[in-house]
C-alpha cells in the first residue's frame, strides 16, 4: 500500500511527538513504589484479582470451574459488604478472567495484560505450563501469582518462587497417601500402574513408588502410560490385565477415558482394586457410568466434600456453595470437576490473607498469605486444612484416602 | 496369543472411530474437492442436537433421525451461504474457511452446552461377546458394522449411481460439469448435506464412548485425516481399511516394541503412510490423477 | 504529478524508509510496556508466518507443520542459553537445526505430490509433542524449560520490554528484508512457476523438486528464527508450544494476512496475536465463538486477506467516483493500476493470485 507521503510524515510526526511527551513519564513498568504507597490494583474501596486459565479447548471444563468458584465466593462476600482488610478498610473484590486456552504464550500475554489492567495479583489459574510461562515475569515484576491450580512443586519452593504459592497438594502427596495405606495393609499385592504422560501422571507415580519403597508385600508388575489426547486406552488395559495385578493404580485426569477404562477392564474380566486421583473420581460423573460397583474397591484421595455425594447433599457448606455458584459464579450445573470446590476454597484462603494484611501492598499481602495455619476453609473434609507456613508445600498438603461405597465416599482408615 | 487377538480387536474398535469421520471427509472431498476441517465440529454439533431431543423425552432412534435430517440441511446451507463464495478461489483460502467454521461451530456448542462431559446414550448395549478368545463389546461391534455398511453404500453411490457420478464430475471440474447441463450449485449443496449427514451418524456412534464435549472429535480428526491420505482421498473402502490398520498397528507396536511405547505409537501410522506414499503416491486405493499440462 | 508517482521516486522512498525506521526505533521508548510486549509477540509470529508464506503462499506447497520448527527453534535456543553458549551462536543454531530438519524432511517429502507434504507436515507437530516429552533431558519434559537471556543489560538503561523489542525488531526486520529480496529475485520466479504448474516450470529449466526443497528449507529456517524470538519474548517453552492446533492457527493467520504477500505476513502475525487479546476483551467465556466469527467475517469480506483491504477500498471508491463524475476516471485509473511504471522493473510477481504488491516492510 503506498501511502501518501504526507500521511506517513504525519504519522511519524505524531509518533515522535507522542514519544517525546511520553518518554518522560514512562515509569518502571509494573514495578513497586516503595514504602506504604499502595500497590497497583488496590484502592480504598476495591481490590482486583486476575485469573488466566483455559476457558476454551480441551481443558476448559476444569478451567471454567477455577473462575466460577472464586467468583462465587467473592460474589457472596461482596454482596454482604466486602472484606474487612487488615488496614481497617473494607473493600470489594473484583475478579477479571482471561482465556489462555492452555497455551503458555497466551498465559504470558494475559499476565502482561493483567499488569496493564492494574491487577493486584494473579490467582487460581489452572495448568503447569501456563503458570510456568509467566512465573519469571511475575517474580521480576513482583506480582503475586498465588494459590494456582497446579501440583508442580516448583510453585511452593520459596527460594525459587518468592512471589508464588500453589494451592492443591503436589501430585506426589496424593499418590503417596494411597501407597502408605496399601503398604500398611501387610497383605501381598501386585500393582499395575497406568499414568498420564506428563508431570501430573509422573508426580502421582513417583509419590506412590516412594511410599511403597521397602514394603516387601507390594510389587509393581506392570507400568504403562497414555497421552492426554488419546481416544482410547484399551491396549494399555489389555496389556496390564495380562500382568495379573490385583491393584490398579490409575493416574488419569481425563473423564471419558476413566469411564471407558472402568468399563473396559470389567469387559475383559480384570477386576482389581482401583486407585483414582482426586479429579477423576466423581461418584456420579465417572464411577456410576463406568459401573464401578463391579470392582472389589475404588479408592481415591480428596480434601473437598463432593457435592454429588449423597452423604453431603444436605451439608450446609455444600448447599451454600451450590447456591452461590449458581448465583454469582455463572455456573448453574452440578460441578463436574473438583476445581470448582478448590477455587471456592482459594476464595476463602484469599479472604483470610486480606483480613491479615496490614498495608495495601503486595509485600504485605504475601506476608499475610504465608502466615495462615489451620484454616478450615468451607467444603474441606475432616482432617484437612489450609496451611501456608511450610516451605516446599502448597496451601493444602493434607489429603484423606477415601473408599467408594456404592453411592459416595467414606474415609478409609485401612486398606481392604 | 489371547493378548494379541485382544489388541487386534481393540485396535479395530478404535480404528472404527477414525473411520467414521474419515468417510465424511472423503465424501466432501469427492463431492466438492475440498478437505473439510470442520467435519468433526459439525458432527459434534449434530450429536448435541440429538442429545437435546433425547433430553426432551424422544426415543433415541427418533432423536438421531431428526438430528441427521437437520444436519443435512445445515450442511447444505453452509455450502450455499459460506463455502460457495470460496469454491472458485484459492483452495488454501477455502480450507482456512473450514478451519474458521470449525472454530465457530465448536464455540457455539461450547456456549450452548458447556465444556462438561455429557453422557450420551448408546443405541447398542454395553454387554460383550467373545470372538476367538478376545472380548469385544456389542457397542464396538455394532459401530464397526454400521461403518462397513456406510462404506459399502458410499462406494456404490460414487461408482454405480448417476448422483454419485454427477457429484464427482462437479468436484472434478465445475466448469465442464456446468457445460454438460449439471445443476452444479445444487449438487454441491447435496454433497455437503450428505457429508454432514454422515458426520452426524459418526457423531452419535462415537459419542457414548467419548462422552459429549465440544472438542470430542479433535484428536479423531487428525487420525481421520491420516487415514484419508493413507487410503486415498477418493476411496471409501481405502480409508476404512487405513483407519483400521492405523488402530491395530498402533496397539501392536506400542505393546510389542517397548522402545516406541504408548507415547510415540502415534508416529507409526505416519511413518507407514510415508513409506506407502513413496511406493504408491496416490494412496493405497486412490485413483491415479493424471496431471495435464 | 500525482502523489503516488512522487512516492516512487527513489529519493522519496529512501526518506520514507528512513522515517519509518526512526519511528520503529523510537516507538518502544514511548509506548507503554504492554503495547511493546504485544508488538514483540507480533514480530515473533510474523516471522513464522513469513516462512509459511514462502513455502505455501509463494510456492504452493501445503505445510501444516510450521509450528514444529518454531518449537524446535525455541527448544534449541533454551538448550543453548542454559548451557551458556554465545547468544549469536544460539541464534544460528536455532536457525540451522530447524533448517537442517526441514531440509531432511523436504528431501524425502518433496519427491511426492502435495499430498505427501501435507501428511508429513501434519505428522511433525503431532509426533513432535510426545517426542518433546520423551526427550526430557533436552526439553525439560512436560514441565517445559525456562531460559532468560533477554533482560536488558544495565548499561542500556532500558526496560526489559524495550530491550526485547529491539532484539525482535532486528531479527524480524532482517527476516523481512531477506524474504523480500528472495521473492523478488530469480528464486521468487522459480517459486511462482512451480506453484503455477510444475510441468511448465520444468520445461523452463526450473527443477520443481529442488525448488520445493529450497522453499521448505527456507520456511523451516524462518520457523527456527521465530522460535528463537519466541524464547526471547516468552522465556519459556513446553510441548504445548508445538501443538497441531497452533499450526492450524498459523496457517489461518497466513491466509488472513494475505497469501503470497510479504506485508501480509506481518498482518498475519498481528492477527495471530491481536485476535485472542480482542476476544478476551469482548468476553473471555466466548473466545472460541468470537474467534471463529472474526475469521469468517474477515475472509468473507476480504477473500484475498487483510492485505487486499486497500485494493478493495480503492475499487469501491473508484466505483462511486465513476458514478459521480465522468471527467476524472482516466487519470485515477492510471495511478491505481500502474503495472507499466512499476518501480522495480526486474521484480518477479509476488504471487500468482493478484495480491497487492508491497513496498517494503
Amino acid at each position: 500500500m503506498r501511502k501518501k507521503p504526507g500521511g506517513v510524515l504525519g504519522i511519524v510526526a505524531v509518533t515522535a511527538a507522542v514519544a517525546l511527551s511520553l518518554s518522560g513519564c514512562r515509569g518502571d513498568g509494573g514495578g513497586q513504589g516503595g514504602g506504604s504507597a499502595s500497590s497497583p490494583g488496590i484502592t480504598d474501596s476495591a481490590i482486583t484479582l486476575g485469573i488466566t486459565t483455559p476457558l476454551s479447548g480441551a481443558t476448559a471444563g476444569p478451567g471454567k470451574c477455577t473462575v466460577a468458584g472464586v467468583s462465587a465466593y467473592f460474589g457472596a462476600v461482596n454482596a454482604a459488604g466486602g472484606v474487612k482488610f487488615g488496614d481497617g478498610k473494607t473493600r470489594t473484590v473484583n475478579i477479571k478472567s482471561y482465556d489462555d486456552a492452555y497455551d503458555p504464550q497466551k498465559s504470558l500475554a494475559n499476565f502482561q495484560q493483567m499488569v496493564s489492567d492494574n491487577v493486584f495479583a494473579a490467582t487460581a489459574g489452572l495448568g503447569t505450563p501456563t503458570n510456568r510461562a509467566f512465573r519469571d515475569a511475575a517474580i521480576s515484576q513482583k506480582v503475586p501469582q498465588v494459590l494456582v491450580m497446579t501440583g508442580d512443586p516448583l510453585f511452593s519452593d520459596r527460594k525459587q518462587s518468592p512471589w508464588q504459592l500453589g494451592f492443591v497438594p503436589v501430585y506426589q502427596n496424593e499418590g503417596a497417601a494411597f501407597g502408605k495405606l496399601l503398604a500398611k495393609s501387610g497383605a501381598q499385592h501386585k500393582v499395575a500402574i497406568l499414568s498420564q504422560n506428563d508431570d501430573y501422571g509422573k508426580g502421582y507415580v513417583a509419590g506412590f513408588k516412594d511410599s511403597i519403597k521397602g514394603a516387601s508385600n507390594i510389587s509393581v508388575v506392570g507400568e504403562q502410560t497414555y497421552e492426554a489426547t488419546d481416544t482410547s486406552v484399551d491396549a494399555q488395559l489389555t496389556q496390564l490385565a495380562s500382568s495379573g495385578a490385583d491393584v490398579f493404580f490409575n493416574a488419569m485426569s481425563i473423564t471419558p477415558l476413566t469411564i471407558a477404562s472402568l468399563q473396559k477392564a470389567q469387559q475383559i474380566g480384570w477386576k482389581p482394586i482401583w486407585f483414582l486421583p482426586s479429579n477423576t473420581s466423581s461418584p456420579t460423573a465417572i464411577l456410576e457410568p463406568g459401573g464401578a460397583a463391579a470392582y472389589p474397591g475404588i479408592y481415591s484421595v480428596s480434601f473437598a466434600k463432593a457435592p454429588q455425594s449423597p452423604a453431603f447433599a444436605k451439608d450446609p457448606d455444600v448447599v451454600k456453595f451450590l447456591d452461590e455458584l449458581k448465583q454469582y459464579g455463572n455456573y448453574p450445573d452440578m460441578p463436574a470437576f473438583p476445581h470448582c470446590m478448590w477455587s471456592y476454597m482459594v476464595g476463602a484462603t484469599l479472604e483470610k490473607a486480606f483480613q491479615n494484611m496490614k498495608e495495601p501492598t503486595r509485600d504485605s499481602f504475601m506476608t499475610a498469605l504465608r502466615d495462615i495455619k489451620g484454616l478450615k476453609a468451607p467444603l474441606m473434609l475432616e482432617g484437612t486444612s489450609v496451611d501456608t507456613t511450610v516451605d516446599g508445600q502448597p496451601a493444602v498438603s493434607s489429603v484423606v484416602v477415601q473408599k467408594y461405597n456404592g453411592k459416595g465416599y467414606a474415609t478409609a482408615e485401612n486398606f481392604g | 496369543m489371547g493378548t494379541f487377538i485382544q489388541l487386534v480387536v481393540d485396535g479395530l474398535a478404535t480404528g472404527s472411530i477414525y473411520a467414521a469421520l474419515a468417510l465424511a471427509i472423503v465424501l466432501v472431498n469427492q463431492a466438492t474437492g475440498l478437505i473439510n476441517f470442520a467435519q468433526g465440529g459439525m458432527a459434534v454439533l449434530s450429536a448435541y442436537i440429538a442429545y437435546v431431543f433425547v433430553q426432551l423425552g424422544l426415543p433415541l432412534l427418533l432423536a438421531i433421525i431428526i438430528s441427521v435430517v437437520l444436519s443435512f440441511l445445515f450442511g447444505a446451507l453452509v455450502e450455499r451461504f459460506l463455502l460457495r463464495r470460496f469454491e472458485r478461489g484459492d483452495p488454501d483460502t477455502a480450507v482456512v474457511v473450514t478451519i474458521g467454521l470449525l472454530t465457530l461451530v465448536t464455540g457455539i456448542s461450547a456456549v450452548l452446552w458447556g465444556y462438561n462431559n455429557l453422557a450420551f446414550p448408546s443405541l447398542f448395549p454395553l454387554t460383550s461377546v467373545e470372538i476367538l478368545g478376545a472380548v469385544v463389546s456389542v457397542r464396538s461391534l455394532a459401530t464397526a458394522v454400521t461403518i462397513v455398511v456406510i462404506m459399502v453404500v458410499l462406494q456404490l453411490l460414487f461408482l454405480r449411481t448417476k448422483l454419485g457420478l454427477a457429484l464427482r464430475a462437479v468436484a472434478d471440474n465445475p466448469a465442464s460439469a456446468a457445460f454438460s447441463g449439471l445443476p452444479v450449485g445444487r449438487l454441491l449443496m447435496v454433497g455437503w448435506g450428505l457429508a454432514a449427514t454422515l458426520g452426524a451418524i459418526a457423531g452419535v456412534l462415537v459419542a457414548p464412548q467419548l462422552t459429549l464435549t465440544p472438542g470430542m472429535l479433535d484428536t479423531a480428526l487428525v487420525y481421520a485425516l491420516a487415514a484419508v491420505i493413507l487410503g486415498g482421498l477418493s476411496s471409501p473402502i481405502g480409508c476404512v481399511v487405513a483407519a483400521s490398520a492405523i488402530g491395530v498397528l498402533e496397539n501392536l507396536v506400542a505393546v510389542y516394541i517397548p522402545l516406541i511405547g504408548h507415547d510415540l505409537k502415534i508416529a507409526v501410522p505416519f511413518a507407514l503412510i510415508f513409506v506407502i506414499l513413496i511406493i504408491r503416491p496416490q494412496g493405497l486405493f486412490g485413483r491415479k490423477v493424471v496431471v495435464r499440462v | 504529478m500525482s502523489t503516488a508517482a512522487t512516492v516512487r521516486r527513489p529519493r522519496v522512498r529512501m526518506i520514507l524508509t528512513a522515517v519509518l525506521a526512526v519511528a520503529l526505533i523510537a516507538a518502544p521508548l514511548a509506548l507503554p510496556a504492554f503495547a511493546n510486549q504485544t508488538l514483540i509477540r507480533i514480530g515473533v509470529y510474523a516471522v513464522a508466518v513469513l516462512g509459511l508464506n514462502i513455502v505455501m503462499g509463494y510456492t504452493g506447497q501445503v505445510n501444516l507443520g510450521q509450528i514444529f520448527f518454531v518449537g524446535l527453534g525455541a527448544y534449541v535456543t533454551a538448550y543453548g542459553v542454559n548451557h551458556g553458549w554465545n547468544i549469536l551462536l544460539v541464534f544460528f543454531a536455532a536457525c540451522a537445526v530447524a533448517g537442517l530438519v526441514g531440509l531432511l524432511v523436504a528431501l524425502a517429502a518433496a519427491r511426492l505430490g502435495g499430498l505427501a507434504i501435507a501428511m508429513v507436515t501434519i505428522a511433525l507437530p503431532i509426533v513432535g509433542v510426545p517426542l518433546a516429552k520423551r526427550l526430557s533431558d533436552f526439553t525439560g519434559g512436560s514441565q517445559g524449560t525456562s531460559a532468560r537471556f533477554t533482560d536488558a543489560p544495565d548499561w542500556s538503561g532500558l526496560d526489559n520490554d524495550q530491550w526485547q523489542f529491539y532484539i525482535v525488531l532486528v531479527v524480524s526486520a532482517a527476516a523481512f528484508l531477506l524474504a523480500r529480496s528472495l521473492v523478488r529475485g530469480k528464486y521468487g520466479r522459480a517459486f511462482a512457476a512451480v506453484r503455477e504448474n510444475e510441468a511448465v516450470a520444468a520445461s523452463m529449466g526450473i527443477s520443481p523438486y529442488r525448488t520445493k526443497v529450497l522453499a521448505f528449507t527456507i520456511a523451516s529456517i524462518f520457523g527456527g528464527a521465530s522460535g528463537f524470538l519466541y524464547l526471547a519474548a516468552v522465556q519459556y517453552t513446553s510441548p504445548e508450544t508445538l501443538s497441531f492446533g497452533h499450526s492450524i492457527s498459523l496457517l489461518a493467520a497466513m491466509v488472513i494476512g494475505g497469501a503470497g504477500s510479504i506485508a501480509g505476513s506481518l498482518l498475519g502475525g498481528a492477527y495471530y496475536v491481536f485476535v485472542p487479546q480482542l476476544t478476551n476483551a469482548i468476553d473471555p467465556n466466548l473466545t472460541t465463538v468470537s474467534q471463529g466469527a472474526i475469521l469468517l467475517a474477515v475472509l468473507f469480506l476480504l477473500p484475498g486477506g487483510l492485505v487486499s483491504l486497500p485494493r478493495v477500498v480503492r475499487r469501491l471508491t473508484r466505483r462511486s467516483a465513476t458514478r459521480r463524475s465522468t471527467a476524472r476516471p482516466a487519470a485515477e485509473t492510471s495511478q491505481q493500476t500502474p503495472p507499466a511504471q512499476h518501480p522495480v522493473p526486474d521484480a518477479a510477481p509476488e504471487g500468482p493470485e493478484q495480491t497487492e504488491r508491497q513496498d517494503g516492510p
